[in-house]
């Protein structure tokens, strides 16, 4: 079943480029196969076993109209047989060597994962090849994932938060991919087929649309003459270079959403930004210190600690491939929610109309950067950080240039940024709760 | 994965997107071991790499080196939990914990978290039915800052009225989430108020919604200078660094804290049932659910073992009994599970659950359950099969060793069971179960009269509107 193993010679190049970093960071190496594949990887051989990550440059930004969830259905199908292998047989054989393997979209990319113990890498690293490359799709088996699918979208309707979400991102975004969620809707998913899952696969699972990245108890010997002959097996394709028009909705508006609940669940937002926005850096600093420093946020300070309003709260830029929305998230008990409304816009107003104080910008400084090693804790999140890198652009001294992005941020951008970006005027509003237990019938 | 943990209760912080410390994370972290050296039978054990020092006044240091990364977690370990509690004050440990952060003489309330930021840290709690901890994960050289801090709040604590009274409304916004408006945490915990008569697991974590409006900062004062004591905690410290350098601070900072006395810690068991005990809960939810739990031994007892591996060929992996039967061959359930409470102080429940699919009936899914628990009572293993769930087992133990932070949970979880020791015998243990072994556990424990069975019946909401997967799964942790 294995493919023959080819001793080849391997020219590995276009680029190899390599990086050891300064704070003891995790060293990476970078390759592009003539496939165009980019290669990255990362030794680390404290513990036996390796995990690998392919990103697809693809997800539900290239859902087609009426074709919502088409990038999440293809991610989880090519899990449902592959080159001569059945459902069955993968999941038998990935599962005796106490493998994870798991596939998802999400707006911008899809990841297929792959986890196993380096004794059984050989073994396994075929099946994560066909599954990316030659998934065969069965149709029974097709057919059972998109009702499985239709049921998890309907369980997730007991999920205020996710209810609450769903409704603010289709208020927020004027049509375009980023303004349905992933999994699609019962409508739309019900109408995928095996035929379109088979066509996105083709066009968009391609080398030169990929970036793999290895992470773990690998070595150098194993990756050249093991890995890589079988990466370069895999053709280049000609996935068509698509640009997504973003429109925000820019008329203020509260979407009400009656739920036998007894906390309101609230999203506030409006339009954001896209990750290679030079504004970026700024907006994390100012989002620290308004609403993401878990407990010391204002935000937290004024809701939770003062008020005792919420468990949580919490504001975010969703900065993606194309622009992505800021929203402030809470919940608290259904007859607060006016009141957890008008703090949250009191809070937006003032980080707009006033400087952060030096301490504020000082402790934001602090934090982003102090912290920024705990974003290499695990093998999976080492290759998931060296991929949205390689994916957004940001280079392999990005963690060398880091604190200068962020140190750099003074307390007039804060303020220009907030002005900038936070849009109380503009903004969506979606309460799910009891609507009558919170007076907003 | 299978697991094994007792049932916590989370903290902080933490939004939406998830950063709260669920079951999930430390049933991973239970299923984990040691370190950066494997526990395998022959190999190196998880004694040969920790080292465990107490202070003058009784407080245990268990430390953990690892170089790979210049990072540190540093945790103290409380021994009491929702166990310790009783009937009209449940949830007070948990209440204490976020209490924890409202700060002492010397630092002022909320400023705990903000220090351990201004320094890149994060910092967190958690509570469960067995313990509470605090942690902070912070950079190498900044490790004397949680030394200093937890050890001015092991016997610092102002426990102020007003800090308390807004706490309290946040503690209930807290249940509110986690469980009031989750149907699935509502029959959790249902079921675990069946089963247990006896032992305080009969409540939850985070307490009932009456006994927290109840208490007084008077129950709360009592609770920490009962429990909050060296003689009734532990650190852990594991990551990069050098224990000449640390343990002067570590005996500096809480070498001079009075030891206090170990509260008693026995608790009663539960007397065997007298028949199979079956609750409903109705409930606004959209698909049916089925939970059977069964009262096993914890890690105690050889068993327990067994029961870890009963849980894995049922519902670990794609390929397992339950998920190849159930889920996908007769296509009645969205997803199952098999839990197995390995790593817990007290005797606890293995449960097999399942989320019914639209147009299926929990009846039908209950058969199903039950007719692959009589499988497993009548027709002996393979070998095939049970060495794929050994394997799984012992991958996912490696594979959990991935982060400092989850070695050191591992190590704590164990300890507050029995002994962090007994995490090298998780491996052995596993490898030693036979095909005979698994019939003859599954005969004697998953029977009807020791069986409780907790039934979602839906009620239809008024406004149905559609839409992603995943549950909320069962939140054993509460920040």
């Amino acid at each position: 079943m294995r493919r023959t193993a080819s001793s080849a010679c391997i020219a590995l190049l276009c680029v190899v480029a390599s990086w050891t970093c300064a704070f003891g960071l995790p060293p990476v190496q970078r390759t592009v196969l003539d496939n165009g594949l980019v290669l990255l990887v990362s030794e680390e051989h404290s513990l036996p076993f390796v995990t690998i990550n392919l990103m697809v440059k693809t997800g539900a930004k290239d859902d087609p109209p009426f074709g919502a969830g088409q990038a999440g259905l293809t991610a989880s199908s090519v899990l449902l047989g592959a080159a001569g292998r059945t459902l069955k047989q993968i999941n038998e054989e990935l599962d005796f060597m106490g493998a994870n393997m798991s596939a998802s979209a999400n707006k911008d990319y899809t990841t297929v994962s792959l986890r196993v113990l380096k004794k059984d890498f050989e073994r396994a690293f075929p099946i994560f090849m066909d599954v990316v490359t030659k998934p065969t799709f069965p149709a029974d088996e097709v057919k059972k994932e998109i009702s499985r699918t239709l049921a998890a979208i309907q369980s997730s309707e007991d999920r205020p938060g996710r209810v609450a979400d769903r409704a603010f991102e289709k208020a927020l975004y004027l049509g375009g991919p980023y303004g349905h969620p992933t999994e699609g809707t019962v409508e739309s998913v019900s109408k995928l087929t095996r035929e379109a899952i088979r066509e996105f696969h083709g066009l968009h699972y391609c080398p030169d649309n990929a970036i793999l990245s290895v992470v773990g108890d690998i070595d150098q010997r194993s990756i050249d003459g093991y890995m890589v002959p079988r990466l370069k097996k895999w053709p280049k394709g000609s996935t068509p270079e698509k640009r997504i028009e973003i429109k925000f909705s820019t008329r203020k508006e509260t979407i009400k959403i009656n739920k036998p609940v007894t906390q309101s669940n609230i999203v506030i937002g409006n339009g954001g930004m896209s990750r290679d926005n030079p504004d970026y850096y700024a907006a994390q600093v100012m989002n620290y210190i308004l609403g993401a420093g878990s407990l010391t946020s204002r935000l937290m300070e004024d809701i939770r600690n003062r008020r005792g309003l919420a468990y949580s709260v919490a504001s975010t830029f969703e900065a993606r491939k194309y622009p992505g929305p800021f929203m402030v998230f809470l919940q608290t008990k259904n007859r607060s929610a006016t009141e957890a409304i008008k703090a949250t816009m009191e809070n937006l107003e003032r980080m707009r109309s006033e400087l952060v104080s030096e301490k504020e910008l000082e402790d934001a400084k602090k934090y982003l950067v102090g912290n920024f090693p705990q974003r290499f804790s695990t093998q999976s999140r080492i290759a998931s950080f060296f991929a949205q890198v390689e994916y957004y652009g940001l280079g392999l001294d990005y963690p060398e240039k880091y604190p200068s992005l962020i140190n750099g941020v003074t307390r007039e951008d804060v303020l220009r940024v907030a002005r900038a970006y936070i849009h109380p005027d503009e903004s969506v509003t979606v309460v799910v709760a009891n609507l009558k237990e919170a007076g907003l019938e | 994965m299978t697991n094994t943990s007792t049932a916590p209760t989370i903290k902080d912080t933490v939004s939406l997107m998830g950063v709260v410390v669920k079951r999930l994370l430390l049933l991973v972290c239970l299923g984990a071991a040691g370190v950066l050296f494997l526990i395998s039978p022959a190999g190196a054990a998880l004694a040969d790499h920790v080292s465990e020092v107490t202070l003058a006044n009784g407080l245990k240091v268990i430390l953990l080196e690892n170089h790979k990364a210049p990072l540190v977690t540093f945790q103290v370990w409380y021994r009491v939990g929702s166990r310790d509690e009783e009937s009209g004050k449940t949830g007070l440990s948990h209440m204490l914990e976020h209490m924890m952060f409202k700060g002492t003489a010397k630092v002022g309330p909320e400023e705990f978290s903000r220090i351990i930021a201004q320094n890149g840290g994060d910092d967190n709690a958690f509570t469960s039915t067995d313990f509470t901890a605090y942690f902070e994960n912070m950079s190498a050289d900044r490790v004397k800052i949680p030394i200093g801090l937890e050890s001015d709040r092991m016997r610092g604590l102002l426990l102020r009225e007003e800090d308390f009274k807004t706490e309290r409304s946040v503690v209930m916004e807290e249940r509110r989430m986690r469980t009031e408006d989750s149907p699935k945490a509502v029959l959790s915990e249902q079921l675990a108020a069946i089963a247990f008569q006896i032992q305080p697991y009969h409540w939850p974590v985070i307490g009932w919604m009456q006994d927290i409006a109840r208490y007084t900062v008077g129950d709360l004062k009592k609770h920490y200078k009962t429990y909050y004591v060296p003689a009734n905690a532990f650190i852990v410290l594991a990551g990069d660094f050098k224990k000449e350098a640390v343990l002067p601070m570590i005996e500096e900072a809480f070498g001079s804290t009075p030891a206090g006395t170990a509260p008693v810690q026995w608790q009663d068991k539960e007397e065997p049932q007298l028949g199979e005990r079956r609750i409903v809960v109705r409930k606004e939810a959209q698909l049916a659910s089925i939970e059977k739990a069964y009262h096993v031994p914890n890690l105690k007892e050889p068993d327990s073992y067994v029961l870890e591996v009963i849980a894995a060929l049922l519902s670990a992996g794609e390929s397992s009994r339950l998920n190849q039967t159930l889920v996908r061959d007769k296509q009645l359930a969205l997803s199952v599970s098999a839990d197995n409470e390995l790593v817990s102080r007290d005797p606890n429940l293995f449960s097999v659950s399942a989320d019914v699919l639209p147009g299926k009936t929990a009846d039908v899914v209950e058969k199903a359950l039950l007719a692959e628990i009589k499988l497993l009572q009548e027709a002996p293993v393979g070998d095939r099969e049970l060495e794929k769930a050994k394997n799984q087992l012992e991958a996912g133990f490696t594979f959990a060793q991935d982060s400092i932070f989850a070695q050191a949970m591992l190590i704590a979880t164990y300890e507050i069971a029995s002994s962090w020791r007994d995490a090298d015998t998780y491996v052995p243990a596993i490898r030693a179960v036979s095909p005979a072994d698994v019939k003859r556990v599954a005969q004697k424990y998953l029977v009807p009269e020791n069986c409780v069975t907790a039934r979602l019946d839906p009620i239809p909401s008024a406004e149905q509107k559609p839409v992603e997967p995943g549950s909320p799964g069962k939140e054993n942790i509460v920040r």
